[in-house]
């Protein structure tokens, strides 16, 4: 615990970074603020993530994680603060960003291999080169096979290796994950964790994460952003000093229980707030 | 999957079900033909149809070329008629569906006649375009248009936002927006819409025909109503009732090749 406590730092005193190269940043973001009319979603949002750096980000349902998100991706605006990602002002969707949504966001009537070519298509890809990425992605997610299903015919571990592919055939420097495998069963949730990982590290780029579960942010962050508050902010920056590459034995690694513990407390001390409440 | 999940008596008992249900449709089928014949030799003139009537004529009459013709305008002008309803339907539909000023601009008016009985406006579009076959392609496209709009329009209104931020998260532009996602999103509406189209674009070749005297398959059955050649008339009319049917199938069919995901995740639902 105090131990935990020692690793709570500033987020511009990065100096000591234990894996994640943190300078120079791909994605800055500053004073952050969102309202949805009389809402006020989140405020005061400072942070930075590196090149080849994995931020997760944790906090309970409904604090704004999706919609931090959206804002970064450019989808939605910013009632305060700015974001620069790629050297570039985020005011609408840029290139280089891709995002891997919760709920896949397949278009039902492409098959696997049309889904996976349309980032590159919208980016403005050639047939050629389209011709040669697309069946090279649906290959690194584990979909061999399947390139011509329609989303239908597929399982949801299945449907999201098919986002995750059309998100890294564009060869992204910035992946946005918005709690990419909520919606799939246990056992494929560890499996596509520990693929992602496998991927990731294959070639790192930035990455921002968003997950409920606080073991899959430890796991997967080289920080972990925990949100809360009405309106949410950072509660706290925690460093995730476990080593990369991260595979299954990182789950039986002393330092992951200690982190998830700390991580857990954090989240969990609103939840006893917010349960106190509720029973004024 | 509802088949794996059901125990091995029921396909049984709901095939028997199925027979048993076939049977009572062929058995009223017969006993309303009976009927019919038994009161026409009883109370009717000779002329006037009956089954057995039909029966004999059916042949000679769908192979006559006078009847060859006329089906071949009337579904000639029907399939022009619905492919000039589609694609500006269409069109239409989808500006209404996207656009908050097409539809300010256009909800009223596109409610409105689609609810008009087309009969009413037949005499305004002989008036402009004569008693022509133009008045009757006029006809069809006025009666099918509206249906189409409408069901483009709830299409293209209710694209999830999901995919609509896909896209815009993948950078695409607003055309491609409308042509990659809105639209593909909208086409088993502008199918339920070409349903309904069809058959009111059936029915407007027809009306059209009775009223301009121009030569198809409304005016087949009027001209041989009127001349006691009332079991060729019949046929006419039995023909049509099967092109409804083919159209019903086609559109089933073109649903389950074109359209595999749709059907799927209805069932889904
Ligand atoms: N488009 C919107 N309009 C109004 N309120 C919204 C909208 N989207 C989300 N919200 C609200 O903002 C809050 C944060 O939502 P969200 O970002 O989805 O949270 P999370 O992803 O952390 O579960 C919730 O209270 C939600 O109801
Ligand atoms: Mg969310």
């Amino acid at each position: 615990m105090s131990m935990a406590m020692d690793q709570r730092a500033p987020a511009h005193e990065t100096a000591k970074a234990p894996q994640g190269e943190r300078a120079p940043a791909r994605i800055r973001a500053r004073g952050l603020g969102k309202r949805y009319g009389a809402l006020q979603v989140f405020r005061d949002i400072d942070f930075e993530v590196g090149e080849r750096e994995i931020v997760a980000i944790v906090g309970p349902s409904g604090c704004g994680k999706t919609t931090l998100l959206r804002c970064i991706n450019g989808l939605i605006p910013l009632d305060a603060g700015e974001i620069v990602a790629n050297g570039e002002r985020v005011t609408q969707p840029i290139a280089g960003m891709a995002m891997v949504f919760q709920h896949f966001g397949l278009f039902p009537w492409k098959t696997v291999t049309a889904n996976v070519a349309y980032g590159l298509r919208m980016a403005g890809a050639t047939r050629a080169e389209i011709a040669e990425k697309v069946p090279y992605f649906i290959n690194l997610v584990g979909l061999a096979g399947f390139e011509h299903a329609y989303p239908y015919q597929m399982s949801g571990g299945m449907q999201q290796r098919c986002g995750l592919a059309r998100a890294l055939a564009i060869e992204p420097n910035v992946l946005l994950m918005d709690e990419p495998f909520a919606a799939v069963d246990a056992q494929t949730r560890e499996i596509l964790q520990f693929e992602l990982l496998r991927i990731w590290s294959e070639r790192p780029t930035a990455m921002v994460f968003v997950t409920h579960s606080i073991e899959e942010a430890v796991l997967m962050g080289h920080r972990v952003m925990v949100l809360k508050g009405r309106p949410s902010s950072i509660f706290e920056m925690v460093d995730i000093d476990l080593p990369f590459p991260r595979n299954r034995s990182t789950l039986l690694h002393p330092r992951f229980a200690k982190l998830r513990e700390h991580v857990w407390r954090c989240v969990m001390d609103e939840a006893q707030a917010a349960e106190r409440e509720l029973h004024v | 999957m509802s088949d794996a999940a059901l125990p091995a008596a029921v396909p049984a008992r709901k095939r028997l079900g199925l027979s048993d249900e076939a049977l009572a449709r062929i058995v009223c089928g017969l006993a309303i033909l009976a009927v019919w014949e038994g009161a026409m030799r009883l109370w009717a003139p000779p002329f006037i149809a009956r089954p057995s009537g039909i029966a004999v004529a059916f042949w000679p009459t769908i192979t006559s070329a006078a009847f060859l013709e006329a089906a071949g305008a009337t579904l000639g002008a029907m399939a022009q008629g619905l492919a000039i309803a589609v694609v500006a339907g269409t069109v239409i539909g989808l500006a209404i569906g996207r656009s908050w000023i097409a539809d300010r601009a256009l909800h009223y008016y596109v409610n409105g006649l689609f609810a008009m009985p087309m009969v009413a406006i037949l005499p305004l579009l002989t008036l402009w375009f004569g008693y022509t076959s133009g008045a009757r392609l006029a006809t069809v496209v006025f009666a099918s248009i509206f249906a189409i709009i409408i069901n483009v329009s709830d299409g293209a209104r209710s694209v999830p936002r999901e995919y609509i931020e896909v896209s815009r998260a993948y950078r695409a532009s607003g055309f491609s927006r409308l042509m990659e996602v809105v639209l593909p999103a909208s086409v088993p509406y502008l199918l339920a819409g070409l349903r309904l189209a069809a058959g009111r674009a059936l029915i407007g070749a027809v009306v059209a025909e009775f009223f301009a005297a121009l030569n198809g398959l409304g005016y087949f059955i009027l001209f041989n109503t009127r001349t006691f050649k009332h079991n060729e008339a019949f046929v006419a009319v039995l023909c049509l009732a099967c092109f409804g049917v083919a159209v019903e199938l086609m559109m089933n069919g073109a649903t389950r090749r074109y359209l595999p995901w749709y059907r799927r995740e209805d069932r889904g639902a």
